[in-house]
């Protein structure tokens, strides 16, 4: 039988009641140890310039450069560590949510249905924590898809099945 | 009209050695076409290439077109495709073999394209297109046109035509669309020429570029002086020569628009089948593609204040994974309002087109206000270079662009949602409507930063197959509320996005 009835958009359910599940605690060993790796190679290669370059201008201002970079680098280091809690996921009936960011927050959505394939992917680091990346593709551009870091292994295994159970539609 | 019979092997028209052949030599051309300059100037020079007289080059030249040849007919013989009850197969490759087996079911268009040299020898080519790539799947370069015609019609009869023993009667049709040559006139004139002139100008300074040498040797450059002969010229004529200049890149883009325009959407005609609707265009390049409503992700609508006031709309019909240079063909020029309607009627059938839309937050106008200022800013220092000591005097210009952009701009965004279609305007000159429909709808993301948190403003950024919409700026509130009730418009309904 057709119905049509008007919706209580208030009875939604809505994503501020969400109970968001933290990705592991694991992960932001990956990040400190990424980050750093940049900013090092970026201060070797410094310092290696330093040792080369003969330009008087460049060694007057070397101590400055040098310290704008350790600047940023415990600044960005800082923000990643604090915007490590942000990063959360929730999985609902119909929909995988994760959320992320805390100078830009963004929370994204995609309903179950629309998922085209999952992929699980693991850096040799994440190996070692026995970390995982889970990523939701769906059609249409690149940009829009999901990816999920910093799971546990096996979590992120049991997301996976489920996922996929559902996309094959067997549940 | 004979029927063809496409469930058994079959070769393209022997037209397509033709095809191939001048497609391969073009590539080829094109390829090399930098190296055989390299070459040619180097041969004027030096002497140690002496061995390359006229009759080797042209012994050289007729080998290499005699392989291209080879090649050619080679491909023809192993390039082969049958039709079978619901799927497409195509083998093709020389050294390479290669099957490519296509469902109809996931046919997302078929086209039919007639280039110069096919428009010649009187063939078209077919191209096959699924979601599944953004290049072309499938395309078959030369058929003549009535077996084109019939291939295309069988494509998109579905599995269903097996019982149905209702002789192939007509499919009524009718040209819903006629583009004049009038409003092709004008669609041209409204054209946006700062572009066409920055075409233009890139190409001229290409040329520039590549014959730098040549006008150095021959001395154009002071031939030109000494004709024009700024020096001795008064004030008065250095502002007329000026203002020659002007008007004359002004026409020159204006004619460059207008023939562009017309190259591109000659013929513009746009029929309505029973399910399908047809668009035929093209002067060199004849092209006639089928598009399906439940393959069109959304829909693109653009007029400005001048077209509006000549009732010109360019509708763009956005699909999924095509990709750019397609993309352009899925164009209708100059439709009136009252076809623009009728059109977006039979795509998204009960779209409203009016009702209340909303606006962003004013916070919108401040984020617009920092991005101009921003770029004001920047342009400052080139000005300081440029000009010198006056180079402040910009910034008269630079505020009343700032203020008229975040004016327009922000009268222009506006949203719009019902049960069934997303409406988001936006544009500064132009004005831009994207329609999309709920359940095509892939993935939706609330955005904040930091500082939109302290105010409760938020962004969401609706994407589907074909691209990403955004409702700026809105409070945190609504746009939680609009994310909550869009998901469950996907979600409560099991309706397919393709």
């Amino acid at each position: 039988m057709f119905t049509n009835q008007q919706i209580n958009l208030d009875a939604l359910p809505t994503i501020d009641d969400l109970n968001y599940k933290p990705v592991s605690k694991q992960y932001l060993k990956i990040i400190i140890i990424n980050r750093s790796a940049i900013y090092l190679i970026i201060m070797a290669a410094l310092w290696i310039a330093k040792l080369k370059v003969m330009d008087h201008t460049f060694q007057n201002l070397f101590w400055y450069i040098f310290a704008v970079v350790i600047f940023i680098a415990i600044v960005n280091l800082m923000f990643c560590i604090m915007a490590f809690k942000t990063r959360k996921y929730a999985i609902r009936e119909q929909d995988v949510i994760y959320t992320k960011g805390l100078l830009v927050n963004s929370i994204a959505a995609v309903p179950i249905s629309r998922i085209q394939h999952l992929e699980i992917s693991r850096t040799w680091l994440a190996r070692k924590l026995n970390l995982a990346t889970l990523n939701i593709f769906t059609a249409g551009e690149s940009g829009i898809d999901l990816s999920i870091e910093g799971l546990d292994h096996s979590e992120a295994k049991k997301i996976n099945d489920y996922l996929s159970e559902r996309v094959n539609g067997t549940i | 009209m004979a029927q063809f019979d496409f469930s058994h092997p079959a070769r393209q028209s022997p037209k397509g050695i033709i095809i191939i052949f001048a497609l391969n030599t073009y590539k080829f051309v094109a390829r090399f076409f930098v190296l055989f300059l390299a070459l040619g100037l180097s041969l004027s020079k030096n002497e140690s290439f002496s061995f390359l007289n006229t009759t080797n080059i042209i012994l050289m030249l007729l080998g290499i077109f005699i392989v291209i040849l080879g090649f050619a007919i080679l491909k023809y013989l192993n390039f082969k495709f049958y039709l079978d009850k619901d799927e497409f197969h195509l083998a093709t490759g020389v050294f390479n073999k290669d099957t490519t087996i296509l469902p109809k079911s996931k046919i997302q268009n078929v086209y039919i394209k007639q280039n110069f040299i096919q428009q010649i020898i009187n063939v078209v080519s077919l191209t096959i297109e699924t979601a599944g790539d953004d290049k072309a799947e499938i395309e078959i370069n030369a058929l003549d046109r009535a077996t084109a015609l019939q291939l295309k019609a069988q494509l998109f009869t579905n599995a269903q035509l097996e019982n149905s023993d209702v002789p192939a009667e007509t499919p009524q049709q009718t040209i819903f669309f006629k583009a004049s040559v009038q409003r092709l006139l004008l669609e041209g004139i409204s054209q946006n020429h700062v572009r066409s002139f920055l075409i233009i100008i890139s190409f001229v300074l290409g040329l520039f570029n590549e014959f730098e040498k040549y006008v150095e040797d021959y001395q154009i450059a002071d031939r030109v002086k000494s004709t024009i002969n700024l020096q001795s010229g008064s004030f008065f004529n250095v502002l007329l020569a000026n203002l020659f200049l002007v008007m004359l890149a002004v026409l020159v883009s204006m004619l460059f628009s207008i023939i562009k325009t017309f190259i591109a959407n000659y013929n513009l005609e746009v029929v309505e089948n029973k399910d399908t609707i047809e668009i035929n265009k093209g002067l060199f390049n004849k092209l006639s593609l089928i598009l399906t409503p439940i393959r069109i992700q959304n829909l693109v609508i653009k007029t400005n204040r001048l077209k509006s006031f000549f009732g010109l709309h360019t509708l763009s019909i956005k699909q999924a994974m095509i990709n750019k240079k397609q993309q352009k063909h899925f164009k209708i020029v100059a439709l009136d309002k009252p076809q623009l309607a009728h059109l977006i009627e039979k795509i998204f059938s009960q779209y409203p087109g009016v009702g209340e839309f909303h606006k962003p937050d004013a916070y919108y106008k401040r984020v617009l206000i920092l991005r101009a200022a921003v770029i004001g800013v920047l342009l400052n220092i080139p000005a300081f270079f440029i000009i010198g000591d006056y180079f402040w005097l910009i910034n008269i210009g630079i505020l009343a662009w700032i203020v008229l952009f975040v004016h327009f701009t922000y009268n222009k965004a506006s949203f719009q949602i019902t049960d069934e279609y997303l409406t988001v305007t936006s544009g500064f000159i132009d004005r831009v409507r994207q329609i999309n429909q709920l359940h095509k709808i892939q993935s939706v993301a609330l955005k904040q930063s930091f500082f939109q948190k302290q105010r409760q403003i938020a962004s969401l950024h609706i994407a589907t197959a074909s691209h990403t919409v955004k409702i700026p700026y809105i409070t945190e509130k609504n746009a939680k509320s609009i994310y909550d009730y869009l998901l469950f418009k996907i979600e409560s309904q099991d309706r397919n996005w393709m």
